[in-house]
């Protein structure tokens, strides 16, 4: 199981080496609603941008600092909403890179549908139910976040 | 019998130390030698709030090989004997998350404004259209959808993370493992400092530092340091032993002699004298060999031929000796009382031995050499001229005396730590640095930080995370007067209105409606931020960390932990202390003296003066003078003054100058090698006594 799990990450990092469109579909659990997004993903070392073309808005996670930018313009964004992406996208980043050991230090990894699940270990916990990875022959992944107040993020890479 | 007396008192002495073994103890922690009773007091305080039983980890660099590396150490580290907790992230731990949930009613700043039925409409609208606008994930706070409270983060901690990495300024990643090592604990800081240099060995650009390397590196290092100046000063002794005395039988007996002195001294020291140190012990044996002048006098002089039960000169020699060290035994600083006590021991047991035990040893008489041409008197000069000279010399080493308060400076100096620690301290963005305050309950503790707080925002404390009694119940009265039930009922009217699902905000506000309990009831709830809470004989002490301590020296419950500021006034104050047990001692011997010699006054003044004199100007001339410069400088008075009154009283005066020729050589022996010591301490003794025994040298060839 965990050999098939490497060979996904193998396979993932060759799909992400270049710049991805990708579309995030979130539930508000709040209003009950789906809303969609999409952007292009783009993952270098220790980093990635996001870039969201309808709105103008991007966003750079380099070097444990993250960086909004709207219109070119940078915008200074609340500390904890900051935080909180911030520690997203180091997610985004290490399942990215998928170092395995790195990933079995913050997860528990089993396996439901033929699908990865990783159940965070540390603080994340607190705000992160599980991740699910939906591997495919298909040159295609999902990426799935079921958060702790009902949420979930859903990030699908186009093929 | 008689004539085994001296082996039997050896021996016995030998069968006491073995059956004592396990009693005696001799300490390697030579800070605590040098510090007051307050300081090492401060110090063991802070030693239980956790400040100098952290280990630093820096990993150089920030991309995620580095973070790697830290949590890989963080999980080696995991599992050694002596570590208690690991921090390299600011991400709060479940505790610390815990208490915020509970308490965030109270923590967070509470925006009570009347709120109406337009107003909650629009701001839940917001939250809802942001929901469906936005591009970026934001969630709603079911439990504050209004965001009536809000909550600031501690600047501190924000300027020193890189995501939640905490870092080391520019050079890398940190970690703080906090271990429960005392670094004077010799043991337990060999065993962790082998487990952890193992660990670390294996990494690349990983350093560590903690107090507790000191203990083990220094101890170690002086351990070997002061084992080989000993056995180079006992050869080289035994060497000029044998070339002074020529009479085997003698060398022999003086050397058990001196051997039975030193681990009489050695025995009560070790047994009694509380944390006696190893460095106290390496001292008084070198100072032991000073006694040789005693039996050197009496060789010299055919005492044990005659039928005298005293000779004059050497007990007031002895006595003059033995008074001084007397007054320094009282002397609070625990190196030079040791060191006072172990020669007090010594140079009285080797009196009584060469005095009262050497006459039944059968000891073949000194036959007088042949008189030597000697410098003729009138070219030797005079007296009250190196009188003068004496005088002016001190008046020069006394307007260039600058003195070094610094007694780390007097430790082992070991680069390499040094480096790291320096490293550590340079790299860190924060720059603050710890004070400890303390009170006789929890409640004024926490007002106390709370005062600092005010006065000082810029500092970092318990008070930055658990309020003060007082603010507490005033918040909790606040939240108890605003009616947050009939605020849920139209939150949730509304937000059911706008499109929010049923129920959603049922719990809205609840947190604030809960029973909270004010002060701090965990102690150790903030320790990884090295704010924990310390109780000690019904007195509760913390850390509050601020940019410079000298801002809180008002605040009288406030005391600084800067150890280099908390040595410096121990120093200052040992200085002081050791000016006025000084002039007492110089009182004592001047005043001995005058009883010894009379008339000869000025000429045996110029054995204490001129050694004292040289020596001072020398020092001043090339160096900052120190705490053992200071004490050494008195060592040389006080053998200054015995050769004074041998000279003064001296009736065979080729045969005294032999004496003291041959004594001289035997003090350089046990005090001049320890100018190739390592140790400042030591070295500095080496120095002063080496310059004391040449300038006696001068006085001996060359005053009339």
């Amino acid at each position: 199981m965990f050999r098939t799990f490497l060979l996904f990450l193998l396979f993932a990092t060759t799909l992400f080496a270049k710049s991805y469109n990708f579309t995030e579909l979130r539930y508000s659990d709040a209003i009950g609603r789906y809303t969609q997004v999409d952007g292009v993903i783009e993952f270098f070392n220790d980093g990635l941008k996001i870039v969201y073309p309808k709105a103008k808005k991007e966003l750079i996670y380099k070097d444990d600092d993250l960086h909004y930018l709207q219109e070119g313009r940078e915008i200074e964004l609340p500390s904890l909403q900051k935080a909180q992406m911030a520690q997203y996208f180091e997610l985004l980043g290490l399942i990215h890179r998928g170092d395995s050991s790195e990933i079995s230090e913050m997860f528990d990894i089993s396996q439901k549908d033929g699908m990865k699940i990783l159940t965070p270990t540390g603080s994340i916990k607190n705000y992160i139910k599980y991740i699910q990875l939906q591997e495919d022959s298909k040159l295609f992944h999902n990426i799935k976040l079921f958060l702790q107040n009902n949420d979930t993020i859903s990030i699908t890479i186009d093929g | 019998m008689a004539k085994h007396i001296n082996l039997t008192i050896l021996f016995t002495l030998l069968l006491v130390g073995i059956f004592s073994k396990d009693s005696l103890h001799l300490s390697t922690n030579l800070l605590s030698l040098f510090a007051d009773k307050k300081s090492i007091e401060t110090l063991s305080i802070a030693n239980n709030l956790g400040y100098s039983r952290e280990m630093l980890v820096a990993v150089k660099g920030f991309d995620s090989k580095s973070k790697k590396k830290v949590r890989q150490l963080a999980k080696e580290f995991k599992k050694l004997k002596h570590i208690k907790y690991i921090y390299y992230s600011i991400v709060p731990t479940e505790k610390i998350q815990q208490y915020y949930k509970s308490h965030y009613g109270v923590l967070a700043d509470f925006d009570n404004k009347k709120i109406d039925e337009s107003w909650v409409k629009k701001r839940l609208k917001e939250v809802y259209d942001k929901q469906l606008s936005s591009v970026f994930y934001t969630n709603v706070n079911k439990s504050d959808p209004l965001s009536l409270f809000s909550l600031k983060s501690s600047d501190v901690l924000a300027k020193s993370h890189r995501g939640s990495y905490i870092t080391l300024g520019d050079y890398g990643f940190l970690m703080r493992v906090v271990t429960d090592i005392d670094p004077s604990d010799m043991n337990y800081s060999k065993e962790l400092y082998t487990d952890v240099n193992r660990i670390v060995l294996k990494y690349k650009d990983v350093v560590v530092f903690a107090p507790f390397f000191y203990t083990v590196e220094n101890s170690q290092k002086i351990q070997d340091n002061v084992e080989l100046i000993m056995v180079i000063s006992t050869l080289f002794l035994l060497f000029v032993y044998f070339l002074l005395l020529k009479n085997m039988k003698l060398l022999f007996h003086t050397l058990v002699a001196l051997a039975s002195s030193m681990l009489f001294a050695t025995l009560i020291c070790a047994l009694f004298v509380e944390n006696f140190s190893v460095l106290s012990l390496a001292f008084g044996m070198s100072l032991t060999a000073v006694s040789i002048d005693y039996l050197l006098h009496y060789h010299f002089h055919n005492f044990y031929q005659s039928c005298k039960k005293v000779d004059k000169n050497v007990l007031f020699g002895y006595m003059t000796t033995v008074a001084a060290f007397v007054i320094l035994a009282f002397l609070p600083i625990p190196l030079i009382s040791q060191i006072s006590i172990f020669a007090l021991l010594s140079l009285s047991f080797a009196y009584v031995l060469f005095t009262f035990v050497f006459v039944y040893l059968d000891i073949k008489p000194y036959k007088e050499l042949p008189k030597q041409q000697t410098q003729k008197s009138k070219n030797k000069i005079p007296a009250s001229v190196l009188f003068v000279v004496s005088i002016v010399l001190i008046g020069y080493g006394g307007a260039n005396f600058s003195f070094n308060g610094n007694i780390r400076d007097l430790d082992y100096q070991n680069k390499h730590l040094l480096k790291l620690e320096k490293l550590f301290k340079t790299n860190s963005s924060t720059k603050y640095s710890p004070v400890v305050v303390e009170a006789p309950t929890k409640e004024i503790l926490l007002k106390r930080l709370h005062t600092i707080k005010k006065e000082y925002k810029d500092t970092f404390s318990l008070a930055s995370f658990v309020l003060d009694t007082k603010t507490c119940m005033e918040k909790k009265q606040k939240l108890k007067e605003y009616d947050f039930e009939k605020l849920k009922r139209l939150i949730n009217k509304e937000a059911s209105k706008i499109g929010f699902r049923d129920g959603y905000f049922k719990d809205a506000y609840a947190f604030a409606k809960k029973d909270i309990s004010c002060g701090i009831g965990d102690d150790d709830l903030f320790a990884s931020y090295g704010l924990g809470i310390y109780k000690d004989k019904n007195r509760y002490y913390s850390t509050v960390f601020v940019k410079d301590t000298k801002l809180l020296k008002e605040y009288d419950f406030v005391t600084s932990l800067d150890v280099k500021e908390m040595f410096r006034k121990s120093a200052k104050t040992m200085y002081r202390d050791l000016v006025e047990f000084g002039l007492g001692v110089l009182v004592l011997i001047f005043a001995l003296l005058f009883f010894s010699v009379k008339n000869r006054f000025v000429y045996a003044l110029n054995y204490i003066l001129f050694p004292f004199g040289v020596t001072l100007a020398v020092l001043t001339t090339f160096t900052t003078i120190n705490i053992m410069h200071l004490f050494s400088l008195i060592i040389v008075v006080a053998i200054g003054i015995d050769y004074g009154i041998y000279m003064a009283n001296s009736t065979k005066e080729q045969n005294t100058m032999t004496a003291i020729k041959y004594s001289l050589l035997s003090t350089f022996s046990a005090f001049g090698v320890l100018i190739f010591s390592s140790i400042t301490a030591l070295n500095s003794i080496g120095v002063v006594i080496t310059l004391g025994c040449g300038a006696i040298l001068i006085l001996i060839k060359g005053m009339r």
